[in-house]
């Protein structure tokens, strides 16, 4: 890993440099929030942003996406897409640390071909943010990437500090020569001095260590009942959330009454079928039980990353429609104030 | 046509609108029929035969005595019933009125307090009534969903129930929040999804056409949003009623059942 150093009036440089690379995705403003979209030009997105609603899984895990052919004699075939380079230029360090945690999932002994060669076939390309009221994501570890990324931008004013995170970032690198430099001892105190300013800024936190033992242990509190009787068991926070990883596999066949597709959508578990199993037991049954559920989930530990479910993006909050704050409810679950 | 399945269509109390899609969906109906023996669907012939059927597709709410001696006939000749619309699903618009009185109603609209055509004083959804196999909500029902249940139950299958929210519609297509954005009176989080969050899309929020999401809309919960939000109560409730009024959690809030 290595590091260096982009003047901020050469940025179009790299963005060319990633455009000759593959398709660049970036984060475009939609109504008062953002959407990773495909980029063309350096007017039609920012760097400087909030959050997206929908978080960079989209790309590797689609939210709804046809992946098997089905025939009712000749069984069933995978259904392979056209591969294609994707860069997703200006993603959080919270959102790289949730998709090492995908990764874990998706690729793991058996891996999930789709998601598997999308993210092959992807660059990502961190970037350095400003908390907001809502994040959150120090406090869990997540504000820094350590890995998980081909280049990552740090803004120090008028440049930008590259960490190099692996044979891709070098590629790119490699098509800067004379536009990158090698930073100074002066840019590494503007680096710090920009994390001290950063590291200040946030409002809110969460008290990760032991979360996941004080949680479990209080499953049995009344006062969840207190939010998930607000709660509308509508999943938009599991669908706005970068590491939730269920989804839903349905199987319709066509008019030809032969041939038709396996299909998978981003599930919630605060829907019925969640946890309905064979014979209609449902081990979930009331929204109390889901909502306990998600918690613990986002509370309890990836053995893989070592890491929190919960990478402190301030989504989940952000867009509840019954506006229930995520640190409010563990921090009155815990007794906290 | 020994062999092929026996179906029957069949209207009850509302505007016809879903036995219309079906009609609608054109460019797929011969393929659709080739596939049964078509015992009644007068909307599409008059040609009525005589017998059961395996599949009876019912629309309409129960209103009148007439529906309801129909009803009770159709149940008693088919395998599987499927309710087809929100006034089979849930008694439609016209059970936004439930509670108030049928004389009172009657007089406003006929001038007079006599019940005219045998009005059952309320509008109830099918399954009040009799039971039933499979319920297709909308007003009127999407027609992709009506051809993958028509598949389903012709291989003696039942089709996947929805049972998730609007929301998660939106949310699959990156539609900005109404509630969260812009403090609307939106009902996509109760309201039982399949349209593809085809108003919020729009930027129209959802009236909640399709119903609620039977037995677990919180209702209560979207109140208090909406109130939240500066909605006066009644507003909310009455936006809730239109196509969730024998949704017994409402109806719990307005102070019935």
């Amino acid at each position: 890993m290595r590091i260096v150093k982009l003047p901020k009036e050469r940025f179009s440089e790299l963005f060319e440099a990633l455009k000759s690379w593959g398709e660049v995705h970036a984060p475009v403003k939609v109504g008062r929030f953002y959407s990773f979209k495909r980029v063309e030009s350096l007017g039609e997105f920012t760097l400087s942003y909030t959050r997206t609603m929908i978080p960079p899984k989209k790309y590797f895990v689609k939210p709804f996406e046809d992946i098997l052919k089905v025939h009712v004699e000749k069984g069933y075939e995978p259904i392979v897409e056209e591969s294609k380079r994707i860069v997703l230029l200006g993603v959080h360090a919270c959102d790289i640390n949730a998709l090492r945690i995908l990764d874990g999932v998706y690729m793991d002994e058996i891996p999930d071909h789709y998601y598997a060669s999308r993210r092959s076939n992807s660059m990502i390309v961190g970037v350095s943010c400003e908390p907001d009221e809502y994040c959150f994501c120090k406090s869990v570890g997540a504000d820094y990437a350590w890995t998980g990324f081909d280049l990552f931008l740090h803004d120090i004013g008028d440049s930008y500090l590259i960490r190099v995170g692996g044979s891709k970032g070098e590629s790119i690198v490699a098509e800067l020569t004379g536009v990158v430099e090698e930073p100074t001892s002066i840019d590494y105190v503007k680096l710090r001095d920009y994390e001290l300013k950063r590291s200040r800024m946030f409002r809110r936190s969460l008290n990760a260590s032991y979360l996941p033992e004080v949680v479990d242990s209080l499953y049995g509190s009344e006062l969840w009942a207190k939010y998930s009787d607000k709660c509308l068991g509508c999943g938009s926070c599991n669908l706005v959330c970068p590491t939730c990883r269920c989804y839903d596999v349905t199987e319709s066949l066509d008019l030809n009454m032969v041939e038709g597709v396996r299909s998978r959508r981003w599930d919630s578990c605060f829907l019925r079928s969640h946890a309905l199993v064979a014979g209609g037991l449902n081990f979930r049954p009331t929204r109390l039980d889901r909502f306990k559920h998600r918690y613990n989930c986002k509370s309890s530990i990836d053995q893989r990353t070592g890491m929190l479910f919960c990478v402190g993006c301030g989504r989940c909050t952000v867009f509840c429609p019954a506006g229930i704050d995520h640190l409010e409810v563990l921090n009155s679950i815990w007794g906290l104030r | 046509m020994a062999g092929k399945v026996r179906v029957g269509f069949y209207s009850l109390t509302g505007c016809a609108g879903d036995l219309l899609s079906i009609l609608n969906i054109e460019d797929r109906l011969l393929e659709i029929f080739e596939k049964v023996e078509l015992v009644e669907f007068v909307m599409a012939s008059s040609n009525v035969k005589p017998g059961g059927v395996d599949i009876a597709f019912v629309e309409g709410s129960v209103t009148t005595e007439k529906d309801l001696k129909a009803l009770k006939e159709i149940r008693a000749k088919c395998d599987r019933l499927v309710a087809l619309g929100d006034c089979a699903v849930w008694g439609g618009v016209q059970a936004s009125l439930t509670g108030l009185d049928p004389r009172e109603l009657m007089k406003s609209v006929y001038g007079t307090e006599q019940n005219l055509y045998g009005f059952l004083g309320e509008h109830k959804p099918l399954s009040e009534v009799v039971k039933v196999d499979l319920e297709l909500p909308g007003c009127p029902i999407e027609q992709e969903e009506f051809i993958k249940a028509f598949v389903s139950l012709l291989r003696g299958d039942l089709p996947e129930v929805k049972d998730y929210p609007v929301c998660i519609e939106c949310k699959i297509r990156e539609v900005p929040c109404l509630v969260v954005e812009k403090g609307e009176a939106c009902l996509g989080p109760i309201t039982v999804g399949g349209c593809k969050a085809r108003c919020p899309y729009h930027g129209v929020p959802c009236i909640g056409c399709r119903g609620p999401i039977k037995d677990e809309a919180n209702v209560a919960g979207e109140l208090l949003m909406l109130m939240e939000k500066g909605w006066k109560p009644l507003d909310a409730i009455n936006r809730m009623k239109l196509f969730a009024a024998r949704y017994k959690d409402l109806a719990k809030l307005v102070g019935r059942g």
